[in-house]
């Protein structure tokens, strides 16, 4: 208890450097300059972007019916794809549309890692969108590190101004369109910018920022800390999943040598670390480290190293699509794709194609007539005239069709039940709801007092298909 | 930059999250909810479909950056909720806390210099 205390001397370290350098506990983020491509792969990323933007910026221009063809009219909570008119009752078939793009997302996972992330996400397509600006205004990889150095100066200021005015006017189209979703697009571009609603002009504003930002300032950084899926993405892979893989076995051990020299007998593999697959990469990975969470699977790197491998004499493929079983046991491609069929991606694909069925089957006999039955709450039931029975309901009638129909309403269940108090037939203009109020009429002694249990049935005269039986009561008092 | 990383990537995993759970509670609450049926305070709200639409999402989103924000409040480690022992200058590099204590060791001292 009582030792004497030792006195331990606190003995400065010297600094390293006369600046003490700061050390982050977290990743520091370096700014990434990808270099340009050119390859298979890269036609297919670029053959990806046309298509999804294509189809994105051009579907609201798209006329059907005299009307937008695709329009999410949440103004008045009517979504229109096509022909199909959705209500907030339909929910159900959104709900089947995530599935379903869970599924396929699953098993193109589980077939070829990150098919999406590589090929068809915003995220991706639009940096893919915005590094060509760049590329055009500030010159490659070499010419924008070099820029980025620069002190300031007119062409400096000149170069930036002019990519951050592409990227802002991108940005700002894009918000224009993904508002066009909303509100008509033929309608919303020639109101720019006066006669903008409030709400659009700040959600044009506020999707165009988020692009702005996204593919010009966060790039990699979404995907490397942002996307959840980039997280839990290896739940899908297993040792037969295709990803970009190096070819360790091949390639090993690395070094820089002449095209002339043969590599075995200076005792090389194929890679000459010249890092380029390194220096292509948007999320700043050297993929020879194997698998890592970076890697979003746009095969930048294997059209890098190809080009590379063709210079050498050498054969493509050091950096390839390969499962993990392909290159342990050295499959042929043949082989490779024979493995794509295996439980996994069976179970996915027997999954994927029952939902489209049953999907498909529910929206072709999808009833285009909804009525809900709501008893008026204000009286259960009086005597309109000696010894005849009245209650009142309200049917909430929905067309959903977009021709209007005139529909005649009948009620059942207790004997000389009659519809009264509303003229027939009633006509309810396409794509429309409302609101009918009805009388329904029965003779005192029809049943004993109580409640009864009757059926009130909607159908349209010149459609035979489009009817509903609603359920409700009717109440006989004791007089 | 060691500071602001730190802190920059706290504010993302507090407000990216709420993002996203907001346009998840946005889409369920206005397909079940017509924004003409609510009542705010027993009144109804003369506004656009629009607007509420906007400030639901919003609301949701300020609702989910405050459950994330107390998420990463209390994912402190204590060495970050306590008073810390060390000089400012003697901290790790790194520690949020030598930042805070140099900045403010120019004028006066965080904590008092400790006996040898």
């Amino acid at each position: 208890m009582d030792a004497p205390s030792k006195t331990i001397p606190i003995v400065p370290a010297p600094a390293t450097s006369a600046t003490p350098e700061e050390v982050s506990l977290y990743e520091i983020s370096r700014k990434i300059y990808p270099r340009a491509v050119h390859g298979w792969f890269a036609g297919w990323r670029w053959a990806l972007v046309w298509l999804t933007q294509i189809v994105y910026y051009g579907l609201p221009w798209l006329a059907w019916n005299g009307r937008q063809a695709v329009l999410f009219d949440l103004a008045e909570r009517k979504f229109y794809i096509f022909g199909l008119v959705f209500w907030p009752q339909d929910v159900f078939y959104l709900t089947v549309l995530l599935i379903l793009s869970a599924y396929a997302l699953f098993l193109f996972t589980a077939v070829a890692g990150r098919l999406w992330c590589g090929y068809a996400c915003p995220q991706t397509v639009y940096t893919e969108i915005f590094l060509w600006v760049e590329r055009k205004i500030e010159g490659d990889r070499v010419a924008r590190i070099r820029l980025d150095g620069e002190p300031l100066s007119a062409r400096k200021f000149g170069k930036k101004a002019a990519k951050h005015a592409v990227w802002a006017a991108i940005g700002l189209w894009t918000g224009i369109t993904f508002v066009g979703y909303f509100t008509p697009i033929r309608e919303l571009v020639p109101a720019i910018p006066f006669a903008l609603g409030p709400w659009e002009t700040f959600w044009i504003l506020f999707y165009g920022f988020a692009t702005y930002g996204n593919a010009g300032w966060m790039r990699e950084q979404v995907c490397k800390y942002m996307c959840p899926y980039a997280r839990f993405q290896s739940v899908m892979f297993d040792r037969d999943t295709m990803i970009i893989a190096y070819d360790e076995e091949r390639g090993e051990p690395r070094g820089a040598r002449s095209r002339k020299v043969d590599p075995k007998e200076k005792g090389l593999g194929h890679c000459v670390d010249c890092q380029i697959c390194v220096q292509v990469c948007p999320t700043g990975i050297d993929i020879r480290k194997g698998l890592q969470y970076e890697c979003i699977g746009c095969a930048a790197c294997i059209d890098g190293c190809n080009q590379v491998m063709d210079k050498m004499g050498y054969p493509h493929g050091l950096i390839r699509y390969a499962s993990q079983n392909a290159l342990t046991q050295h499959f042929g491609a043949k082989e490779m794709w024979k493995h794509v069929f295996r439980t996994r991606t069976l179970i996915y694909t027997g999954i994927l194609l029952a939902i489209v069925t049953a999907a498909s089957v529910s929206l072709a006999l999808r009833n285009p007539l909804k009525v809900d039955v709501l008893r008026d709450r204000g009286a259960l039931a009086r005597e309109s005239q000696p010894g005849l029975i009245e209650n009142v309901y309200r049917l909430q009638i929905m067309n959903t069709t977009e021709a209007p129909h005139a529909f005649t309403i009948r009620a059942s269940g207790l004997p000389g039940i009659a519809v009264v108090g509303v003229e027939q037939p009633v006509k309810i203009e396409g794509a429309a709801v409302q609101t009918v109020p009805i009388r329904l009429q029965a003779p005192a002694d029809a049943a004993p007092p109580g409640p009864h249990k009757i059926e009130i049935h909607v159908q349209a005269i010149d459609d035979a298909s489009m009817k509903r039986d609603e359920r409700s009561t009717f109440i006989l008092p004791r007089l | 930059m060691g500071l602001d990383a730190n802190l920059m990537r706290r504010m993302m995993w507090v407000v990216w999250p709420a993002f996203l759970v907001a346009a998840v509670a946005e889409t369920i609450f206005f397909t079940i909810f017509d924004p003409f049926d609510l009542h705010f305070f027993g009144a109804p709200l003369e506004m656009s479909r629009e607007a509420i639409y906007t400030l639901g999402f919003f609301g949701f989103w300020a609702l989910g950056i405050a459950s994330s924000a107390l998420t990463v409040f209390l994912e402190q480690s204590p060495w970050e909720v306590n008073r810390c022992t060390l000089d400012p200058v003697d901290r790790p590099p790194g520690c949020p806390k030598r930042l805070a204590g140099e900045c403010a060791s120019s004028d006066a001292p965080v904590s008092a210099p400790r006996q040898a």
